[in-house]
């Protein structure tokens, strides 16, 4: 430590003690800032960081289930077809709603053979009230005993297994996957369809309140002339996109918007529908351009020493929260279209739009199965909700970012397994300067 | 890759193990011009102007939102927004294998018709630092109140009446001025008034003006004072109107009156 002492007192020099008059004579010397000023990089080592896009599908089945696509937005093209989440994983546990399907992210992990197939979805409530009150459940440490109205499932396969064959998909319209799958609800399109509508018993429902909407938006015509049919036909919507066979008649009967979607949905308040494409961030990178012009144009001369620099930068580079969100624009201005950054590494560390509200190690929680921490696995950014065409009324969803960890050991089992999900809101308060 | 999908896990290519190739022509594109079309907006605010539900930024002023992409600045003042450089000055931090140093920008923006806005940004290179000045000075910007010296014919031109503002230990002081006067100034100050449309204006300065940073910032917020005096104009109740973002509204006694920055407007138009 005594060389670093020495150096440092080579660094020093004598001025006088009233600095405004010396100022003059420091401006051939060479100007020293005593304090230590932020770090405009963050130390952080990089990861690599792969970009998601949203796009419009290519064709109406390329995001069927078994092109294991990733995507945004409509229904979700489960993994697993059969076993299906239920009960309480599928309603927002504050208000009771069925969530709503957001994104899932087809992430396979080359290292391990359990998890040849490997989807990531998650759904979240539509109601902004919901996700206030969410902010205080994440905190809470016992995921068990939250109630959240952001939930994310995870589901992995082997290579071989019941629902897809070994081959990889042709890509093309011919591809169908092994098993029907298990009926979905036929106002949501997104869950089970357990239970029946007690009169024409044809159409499914994941819950009496999408049975309500179904019967307000035009079932209760349809029922009685569904109930009329000799034979009551089997449910009419699988999760693989091919209708029964003994329902033309149901097919009729049905809107003739049905036709057009491969599943028949009835529910307008679904987002609309988007490919995820994934890039790399680094082919993002723009070069800087050395443009010292414009220096010629400064009006004072660059010499002399700012006294009080430092209130300065205080107000106008701003506090914490502006600092994160200038680094935060700057890091996505490189792909300002992009709405995810998937990093899956203990490592890696999240693009935090504010400083506050951020999680620290203890608030992340292990693995409700398995016991094994949480690793970040990717992250979704707001513009998704430009995409969607969001409303921005008083009461919409908005938010900053939702980060979603998953298991870091990718923990095997039957089914959906739910991991855990940050979201993050922009704070309401002005700050003017 | 189909043939590769049995030993190397996935059949498509998915996050984590791929993502290499950029199969749909982007990320090539340079040129600054490409990238602010395709703006796509963060905020809530942002998704409102990029919509167009927002057509002035007085509309942002009335319910004191942040302003928190630059975007939004654009999209609102428009091409009438110019820039300035005002000073580069070098700055140095001392490490143990020597100084680094840094270039701190000073930026000043204005329309030249009541807003102004200032930036202060440091970087290890002059163009980012001035990039980044310019973004933030976009982000700061605020209105300026004009008003008149004596007769209230034709636009203001010259501040309402008599404010200072202060910054370490500059005070500026501005005056109002007969028309004709021109910005009474020294340089700097006068750069900052000339962008914010001030026609007309006797100023006085006090303490260390040699400090750029300080002289400039006491300028600002002097200019930011002119709309928080209260005159005559302004005894009227307001009427609030409600917020784009705010969720619970109580009413809030008996709002009859008209707006007030509309007010204002019109007093002084």
């Amino acid at each position: 430590m005594e060389i670093d002492s020495v150096e440092k007192l080579k660094g020093l020099q004598i001025t006088a003690l009233d600095d405004e008059e010396e100022e003059e004579e420091e401006e051939k010397a060479q100007e020293i800032d005593i304090y230590d000023e932020e770090e405009e990089d963050e130390e952080e080592e990089q990861e690599p960081v792969i970009l998601g896009f949203v796009e419009k599908p290519e064709h109406s089945w390329s995001l069927l289930r078994q092109q294991f696509p990733s995507k945004a937005g409509a229904v979700p093209a489960w993994l697993d077809p059969d076993n299906l989440p239920s009960g309480r994983s599928c309603v927002c546990d504050l208000c009771g709603e069925p969530l709503q399907f957001l994104l899932q992210v087809y992430a396979p992990l080359v290292e391990k053979e359990s998890a040849f197939h490997r989807t990531v979805f998650v759904f979240m409530c539509l109601s902004m009230n919901c996700l206030l009150r969410d902010q205080h459940e994440q905190w809470k440490r016992q995921p068990e005993k939250s109630s959240r109205s952001v939930k994310v499932f995870r589901c992995q396969l082997p290579n071989v297994n019941h629902f897809y064959s070994s081959e990889p998909p042709k890509g093309n319209k011919t591809d169908k996957p092994l098993t029907s799958g298990a009926p979905l609800c036929n106002w949501c399109g997104t869950w089970k369809g357990d239970k029946f509508c007690s009169s024409c018993k044809s159409a499914r429902y994941c819950s009496q309140k999408h049975q309500v909407m179904h019967w307000r938006a035009g079932h209760k015509p349809q029922c009685q002339q569904l109930s009329l049919s000799p034979q009551p036909p089997e449910s009419n919507t699988y999760n693989d996109g091919t209708t029964g066979v003994n329902e033309m008649k149901g097919k009729i009967l049905l809107l003739i918007k049905c036709l057009c979607f491969q599943t028949a949905v009835a529910s307008k308040s679904l987002w609309p529908e988007y490919e995820m494409k994934n890039e790399h961030e680094s082919e993002y990178e723009t070069e800087m351009s050395e443009d010292d012009a414009c220096a010629n144009n400064s009006l004072v001369s660059r010499s002399g020493m700012d006294d009080s620099m430092k209130s300065l930068l205080d107000s106008f580079e701003g506090d914490g929260d502006r600092k994160s969100w200038a680094s935060f624009q700057e890091r996505i201005a490189k792909a300002p279209e992009q709405v995810l950054r998937y990093c899956r590494s203990p490592k890696a560390r999240p693009l935090w739009p504010m400083s506050s509200g951020r999680p620290s190690q203890t608030n992340i929680p292990n693995c409700s199965y398995c016991g094994g921490p949480l690793c970040f696995e990717f992250q979704i950014l707001p513009q998704l909700l430009y995409y969607f065409g969001v409303k921005n009324d008083v009461g919409s969803l908005d938010w900053a970012t939702i980060v979603v960890y998953t298991c870091e050991a990718s923990c095997d089992g039957v089914g959906y397994k739910e991991e855990f999900s940050w979201v993050q809101l922009s704070s309401p308060s002005p700050n003017l300067p | 890759m189909a043939e590769r999908g049995g030993e190397r896990g996935a059949f498509r290519r998915g996050f984590g193990g791929g993502g290499g190739r950029s199969d749909r022509g982007r990320g090539r594109r340079r040129g600054r011009k490409e990238e602010e079309e395709k703006w796509v907006p963060v905020t809530k605010l942002g998704r409102l102007v990029k919509a167009g539900k927002i057509t002035s930024l007085e509309q942002i002023y009335l319910h004191s939102l942040p302003i928190k992409e630059h975007q939004i600045v654009d999209l609102l003042v428009g091409p009438s927004l110019k820039d300035e450089v005002m000073k580069i000055t070098p700055v140095q931090k001392q490490t143990r294998a020597g100084q680094r140093t840094r270039f701190k920008a000073f930026v000043v923006v204005g329309d030249g018709n009541g807003h102004v806005g200032l930036g202060v940004k440091c970087s290890k290179e002059v163009a980012t630092a001035i990039r980044g000045a310019i973004i933030l000075a976009k982000l700061s910007i605020i209105p300026v109140r004009r008003g008149y010296w004596g007769n209230k014919i034709g636009k203001p031109h010259t501040v309402p009446c008599k404010v200072t503002g202060k910054c370490g230990s500059v005070t500026v002081r501005m005056v109002p001025a007969p028309r004709g006067a021109g910005i009474v100034a020294a340089r700097v100050p006068k750069k900052v008034l000339q962008f914010a449309g001030i026609e007309d204006v006797f100023t006085s300065s006090r303490g260390s003006t040699k400090t750029l940073g300080n002289f400039v910032k006491a300028t600002f917020d002097c200019l930011l004072k002119t709309y928080g005096f209260l005159t005559p104009d302004f005894w009227r109740e307001t009427r609030f109107s409600k917020s784009p973002f705010q969720e619970y509204w109580d009413l809030l006694g008996k709002p009859t009156k008209a707006l007030l920055l509309d007010d204002v407007e019109n007093a002084n138009a």
